[in-house]
Order: structure tokens, then sequence, then C-alpha cells
């Protein structure tokens, strides 16, 4: 059981002690709604993680963590339900492993700190070149969201099929947002930060918790909370089906299938949801894999993923691009086995235990992941507590839940014709 | 079954290694705390083995990515598939294949033993068919294309393809859709006899196990064939590069490069102590606080994710450095004269130190993960090392053996590979 404090108004501690890790880890969660500010609070993160007051450069920073044993500083964004959250956090060894008997822990939970209430700001300004090279790696991390055409038509898929809701928005906000930020602009997104975002800091294994909390606490003594209202629009149902399609010289086309989960929060009806989303393609003995992968050979991957957090379910395949129909088609049919009970009973037991074993968590890092994706959550649900609700759903919930989805968009990255090919 | 034991009381771990009559290699990582357990079973044949020796005692070549192919269709069998059989214990089951092994792997916390007895079972209980190797054409023929269209994968063998001329590293794992549709049920057959045999072959198991209990496990179910650990072909090739410069068109955003460095080696195998020491030099000279990241970063050449590596196995060695760039010829020559200077000047000390410590880290953060600390003990015991060996070198390496293998590194052998936008 993890242990919960709050350090502040909506500044919660959530830390699961185990000296079984050779590590400790510390992540801070800081929630933010997708408003105006979502390109500086995305520069921001990434401004943060260069430096501090105590390492201005980033070669500096850089140096101190190989010294602390390569310690890992992670600075991430995305999106969870209708926020924008940005991350910061800190993996390294557990003191024990010190070759010269260092705290390697107390100094990285106090950098991790610095990172974020001393940066490196003189007279309201992170220093024009880092903004602007900042700036540049950003809109290039943007641009090339395209190399990689799998995780590109994912999100275009989301972002076609929410495009009147906020979740379409792209996570870092969009690249001509990105280039009109001005520094006057990060730094009120710095302080806007401190006083509305939501925080979590979670941490896990050999960290100490407390010296943790104490860091925290006194720094956030200083700064005036108004924590931000965040909200998630829960669409329940498709309006009306789009399809949508992009050309590109590749070999594999991609497709995606968006569709609606039925829910009307983020935990409504979890445990039905999530076991029907995993036989539906979760799993090795999912519909789709064992159809459109083994039976068929239609592909290589077949998955369906669900984020509960804004209730949708998303089928994902590489095929050739003239299958396209084929197995858009299959993806429907199986599902509506699904819907009408036809599921091998032993399957529904194959999709429980192999759920069990996936909130097994193994490593710090799965977690950290875990408790740090309930920052918006009020109450915080253990593991244990997701797979004692996964053992009680029933066949019949299962159909339940199938019956609830509804296919919204579709989304097909096509490979571009052979003569197209050659220009 | 005897076994050996190795403990680092530092590390606070202890490794149990013993050979089974059949050749068979164990090695069991008990760890406390865990409820989980991860085991790899693996052979030492990967894509790199396109000839086999055969009755003749004469090496015949066979089509690439044989031993890709042969990884997938272990998992079926007459009946139930392995997946089908995994499902039962709620185990996660999957497999890879490398450039130099092939890996069966499962992971769970329940019914352990139940799922170790699959591993070994369905591993040693091949099931091939014509109909059903014709299934898996199509599979693997969308997982090849998969890769075609990946820009790190194809900049990376593009570059490989520029460097060696005949060593088999050069060809995809998965091999090509001309390659797999030479393979037929005979071949598998007899491939599979050649290089799955337990002496070819390792168990490594971490996390919430008992070695005494793995050793019953294995009696109960090992073959207990006759065989004997494959030989590789080896010839030597010479250090020049086929091409100093290759470049393909494909739907990127920006440059991507590789420039890759080989090696003029004179045995088919770097030592461990030549493996780190290569890798603690690569984070002293190009990491993130070394001059040259710095120099990159400001003229604007490179983004965060610029990395180095050493990439060695048997018969090849070669530095490669990549990431993208507005101009990889520019950021080549940067990073060439740099090389330089640290060649004349030498690495300094403190570079080379808080390099060796974050290695270190980074070694002793690996044995949390029981994934990783498993495939890390096959890799060890493949390349003839024993358990900890890697740490054991890495606290050992001293800035003189960094700065001699800098200066393995030679432009007149460096090829750079390019993905330029389409």
């Amino acid at each position: 059981m993890p242990q919960i404090k709050m350090l502040a108004d909506k500044v919660r501690l959530v830390s699961e002690a185990t000296d079984k890790f050779k590590t400790g880890c510390i992540s801070i969660s800081m929630a933010l709604p997708m408003d105006e500010r979502m390109a500086a609070n995305s520069l921001l993160v990434y401004l943060l993680k260069r430096s501090c007051k105590a390492y201005p450069e980033m070669s500096l920073l850089s140096g101190k963590l190989d010294e602390l044993y390569g310690a890992i500083l992670g600075a991430a964004v995305s999106k969870n339900g209708e926020s924008q959250v940005l991350t910061l956090s800190i993996t390294c060894l557990a003191d024990k492993f010190a070759l010269e008997g260092e705290s390697i822990q107390l100094e990285a939970a106090q950098l991790l700190a610095d990172i974020i209430f001393k940066p490196n700001v003189r007279n309201s300004s992170f220093g024009a070149d880092a903004l602007a090279t900042e700036k540049r790696l950003l809109i290039q991390r943007i641009e090339e969201e395209l190399n990689d055409k799998r995780t590109y038509a994912f999100n275009k898929c989301i972002s076609c099929m929410c495009k009147n809701e906020a979740f379409g928005k792209d996570k870092y906000g969009t690249v001509e947002e990105i280039e009109n930020v001005k520094m006057a602009d990060v730094y009120e997104a710095w302080k806007n930060m401190l006083s509305t975002a939501v925080f979590q800091i979670t941490v896990v294994g050999a960290a100490d918790a407390d010296k943790v909390a104490s860091a925290f606490e006194k720094n956030f003594e200083k700064i005036e909370r108004k924590p931000a209202e965040i909200e998630t629009v829960f669409v329940q149902k498709s309006r009306r089906f789009n399809r949508y399609e992009e050309k590109f010289p590749v070999n594999q086309g991609k497709l995606v299938m968006g569709f609606r989960a039925g829910m009307s929060h983020r935990k409504d009806n979890i445990f039905a949801v999530t076991v029907m989303n995993d036989i539906f393609g979760m799993g090795t003995y999912s519909k789709l894999f064992t159809n459109i992968r083994e039976k068929m050979s239609l592909a290589y991957y077949c998955w369906s993923r669900l984020i509960a957090s804004k209730g949708i379910v998303l089928v994902e395949s590489g095929i050739d691009t003239d299958k396209e129909k084929k197995v858009s088609a299959e993806v429907l049919s199986q599902l509506s086995d699904l819907r009408n009970g036809k599921t091998d009973p032993e399957v529904l037991e194959s999709s429980k235990r192999a759920l069990r074993e996936r909130h097994a968590f193994t490593t710090p890092e799965g977690i950290l992941g875990w408790y740090s994706a309930q920052v918006l959550c009020d109450e915080i649900m253990t593991p244990e507590d997701m797979v004692s609700g996964i053992e009680k759903v029933t066949m019949d919930d299962v159909c339940a839940a199938a019956k609830k989805l509804s296919v919204d968009t579709v989304f097909m990255l096509s490979a571009q014709e052979e003569a197209e090919n050659e220009v | 079954m005897k076994f050996k034991k190795y403990t680092d009381k530092k590390l606070g771990e202890t490794v149990y290694c013993g050979k089974h009559e059949s050749g068979l290699e164990i090695r069991v990582l008990p760890k406390e705390g865990y409820s989980s357990a991860y085991a790899v079973f693996g052979t030492k044949y990967g894509s790199i083995d396109t000839a086999v020796r055969n009755a003749d005692g004469e090496f015949e070549t066979i089509p690439e990515g044989t031993a890709h192919f042969l990884e997938h269709k272990l998992f079926e069998s007459e009946d139930l598939n392995a997946f089908e059989r995994f499902a039962k214990t709620g185990a996660s089951a999957n497999a890879y294949t490398s450039f130099e092994k092939t890996a069966y792997l499962f992971k769970g916390s329940d019914k352990i033993e139940e799922s170790l007895e699959i591993l070994l079972d369905f591993v040693q209980n091949p099931y091939f068919t014509q109909q059903t190797v014709e299934k898996e054409q199509g599979i693997i023929g969308q997982e090849i294309r998969m890769y075609q269209d990946l820009p790190d994968w194809q900049v990376m063998f593009n570059m490989l393809k520029a460097l060696y001329s005949s060593h088999p590293v050069r060809i995809d794992i998965a091999g090509t859709q001309e390659s797999i549709a030479q393979i037929d049920a005979d071949l598998l057959y007899r491939l599979y006899e050649t290089f799955y045999n337990p002496a070819n072959m390792v168990l490594c198991i971490v996390g919430d196990v008992d070695h005494k209990r793995v050793a019953e496990i294995v009696e109960k179910n090992i073959r207990k064939t006759e065989g004997k650990k494959c030989e590789r072909k080896y010839e030597k090739e010479s250090p020049v590069p086929v091409n100093n410069y290759v470049e393909e068109k494909l739907s990127v955003a920006q440059k991507q490069f590789m420039l890759g460095f080989k090696e003029d080696i004179s045995e088919p195998l770097l030592s461990l102590e030549d493996e780190i020491a290569s890798q603690i030099m690569l984070e002293a000279v190009t990491g993130k606080s070394s001059p040259l990241f710095k120099k990159l970063l400001d003229e604007e050449l490179i983004d965060m994710g610029f990395g180095s590596e050493l990439f060695n196995g048997f018969g090849f060695s070669c530095v490669m450095l990549g990431g993208t760039s507005k101009d990889p010829e520019k950021t080549a020559s940067i990073i060439k004269e740099e090389f330089a200077r640290l060649n004349a000047e030498g690495i300094g000390s403190d570079a080379f130190e808080r390099a060796k410590r974050k290695l270190y880290g980074r070694m002793v953060m690996n044995y949390n993960d029981i994934d990783d600390t498993a495939n890390m003990l096959m890799n060890l015991y493949f390349n003839g090392y024993e358990p900890f060996a890697e740490i054991e070198a890495c606290k050992s390496v001293t800035l003189a053996k960094a700065q001699e293998r800098l200066s393995k590194i030679k432009d007149e052998y460096s090829a750079l590979s390019v993905i330029i936008p389409a």
C-alpha cells in the first residue's frame, strides 16, 4: 500500500518505499488545462530540464548527473484526459551502491527540487539562447513524429476523431504557437505552473519520501496556490462515422480505427471495459491477434488500446494498403462476435490471468507509471484494487461493455502508388 | 546437477551456474522480494548464421532470415500453440531473434514452474508443415515491410551494408521477401536439428525461483540428445568499407544519419574489457556533458537524440554515431576532428571518471529489471563470461585503455549513411 500525504492544496505525495530495487525514483507530475499556454508550458518543462541555478549550463548539469552514477533526469509532456501533464523525474542508485559512501538519493532529490523551484532565471528570463534552442528542438520533435508512421497514424486518428474536443490538440501545442512564444510567456508559465498545476509527487524504491516531502513542502510555503479546475469531456457515443486518409511513399499502410467506449468518466465501468478491450485486441488470445494475424495472416500486428482517461479505444494495424476494407470489416466482425457472446469462456479466464500479471509491476518505473497516471484522480487506486475488480467481471459484463463501443473514425495512412513513388 | 555460486556482495546478488549433462547451461538469479520470474531459453543461432556445416563438413549457405523464421514457427504445434498454452498460466510469452542468437521467453508471477515446463517443451518440439510455413510468410512479409519504413532501422542497415562487404551482419535480421520465399518445412527441420541442441543453448531465469527446483524441472523436461556447439564460419574481411557514403530517400521530416567506423579486428571477438572501455570512451567523448555534444548542439547540427555506441559481435566491430541533422556531412567531419583532437591531446581524466561512474551506475540499475538481468546473463554466457564480469570489467578500465580504444577509430574505415526526406 502506498503512503499518501497532502503537502499543499492539490499537491499530493504518493510513495511506495521498498529496498528491493537498486534505485530510487521520484517523479513530479504537473497537470494543467489544455489552454492557450500549452506551447509555453512545453517549452518550460524542457527549459527546466536543461539547467538550474546551481548548474547553469546543460553540459554542467549533465556532468553532475554522470557523477551521481548516471542518474537519469527525465522531462516529458503528455495528455492525461483533457489535461496537459508536464513531468520531471529523476532515477538514481540507492546509496548503498555508491563506491565512495556518498548520499546519492538526497542529492538527487535536492537537484530535482532545485530544477523546479530554482531554475536558471535572471530578470525573469531563462536566457534567449536557451529558449531559441529549446524551440528548435521542440519543433523538430513534433516534425519528427512523421518518421514513425505507426505513432503518427495513431495520433492522427485521435486528432481527427476529437477535432472538436480539447483532446484532439497536439500535446505540445502547435508549431506556430511554439514559434510565437516569448520569454515573458515562459516565465509566466512557470509562475502559473507553480501556483495552479495539480501536483503529484510520486516516490518509489530507495528514495526517502520524508526528505522529499520536506524539500517540496518548504518550497510550496512561499507559493500562493490556486489549483486549476480540470475537466474532460466524455463523448459516449459516436455521432457520425468519418474516414480520413493520407498518402505517403511507404511500403506498409497503417490502419487506425477509433471507437467511443461509452464511458462517462475515467473510472466508469472500468473493470469490464478493461477486460473487454483486452479480449478484443490486447492479448495473444485476443480476437484481433488470433484472427487477423494468426488465422488470416493479414498483419504482423493488430492491437486495440484503451485510453480510459478519455473513454476511447483505438485499434491499430500495419497492413497492405489494398487490404483496408478487408481488415476493417474483419475488426468490426470480431467486435460483433464479442458483443454477441461468441467468445470461448476460457479466453475470459486467460484475459483475467494476463491482466493480473500486467498489474504485477516488477520495476520501479512500472509502479511509478501506475501511480503518476492518477495525478487527476481524487482517490488513488492500487494495482491490487484493479485486479480484484477485474476478477469479478463476467462474460455478460464484457458483452455489455462491447455493445457500448461505437466506431467513430477511421484513419488510413496509405502507401502511394509505385508511379508516384518514383518522382 | 552441480551448481557453482557467484556472488557480488556490493551488488547484493548471487547467480547459480550449472551445466546439465545434455550440455545445456543454466543460470539462475533468485531475487528477494520479487513475486515474478523471467526466463529466457536461447540458442546461439542468429541472423549472421547464414552458413551451416553439412554432413560433408563443408559450409552450406542458407536463406537470409531463416533463424527469425524458425523463431516464429516454433510457437506452432500440432494441437495448442505456445501462446495458447501460456494463456493457461497467465505468463506473457515472446521471442526475439538478433544477429547472434534466438531467444524464447516468458514472464509471470503465478504457476512459474508450469510456465517453465511449457517453455522447455515448446522450444524442443518443432512442428512445421508446408501450410503453416506459407501462412507465416504473409505475417513475416508484413513485419519486413514495417521495418522498411522505419528510418532508424534503415539508416543502420544501410550503414552496415556500406561497411561490410561479405560479413552477414550486413543483412536484415528478418531477411527479404525473396529469401523467406525459399524457406520450406524440410529446411526448418534440418536447421532446427543443427542449432537447437542443448549444447548450443542456455536457460537463464531471474526472480522468484530456486535453482534446485529449476534443475529438477530441466532434468525432467530436457531432451537427452547428443549435440555439440555449432561452429561459426569466420572469414576475416578487410577493414576498408565498401562505400564511404550511402543515402536513401524515405518519408521523414529531416535528414537522419549514422556514421560508422569499422574496426580492424585481429580476432573474431573483442574482449569484454575492450568492449566496456569503448563504451566509457564513447560516453566521455560524445556524451551529453562532452564538448563535442555542446558544439554540435550549438551549431544546430543535432538534437537530443544524438547518440553513439559500440556495435560488435562475432567477426564484426564498429562504432556508430547517429541522429537527426540538417547537415550530416558537416556533423561527421566535426566528429572526426574531435576524435583526432582527443587522440592527440588525450581524453581528460575528469571526463573519463564521470563516464566510468555513469556506466557503473547504469550497470547496477540493470539489475532492477528481471528481463534485462536474464538477457544479460545469457549474453555473458554466449560470449564466454561468468556472471558479474561486466561490472568487474567496468571497475578495472583505465584511462589508458579508453585512450587505446579511441585510437582504433580510423577515418579511412568509416562510412556515412544518410536518409533523405522523400
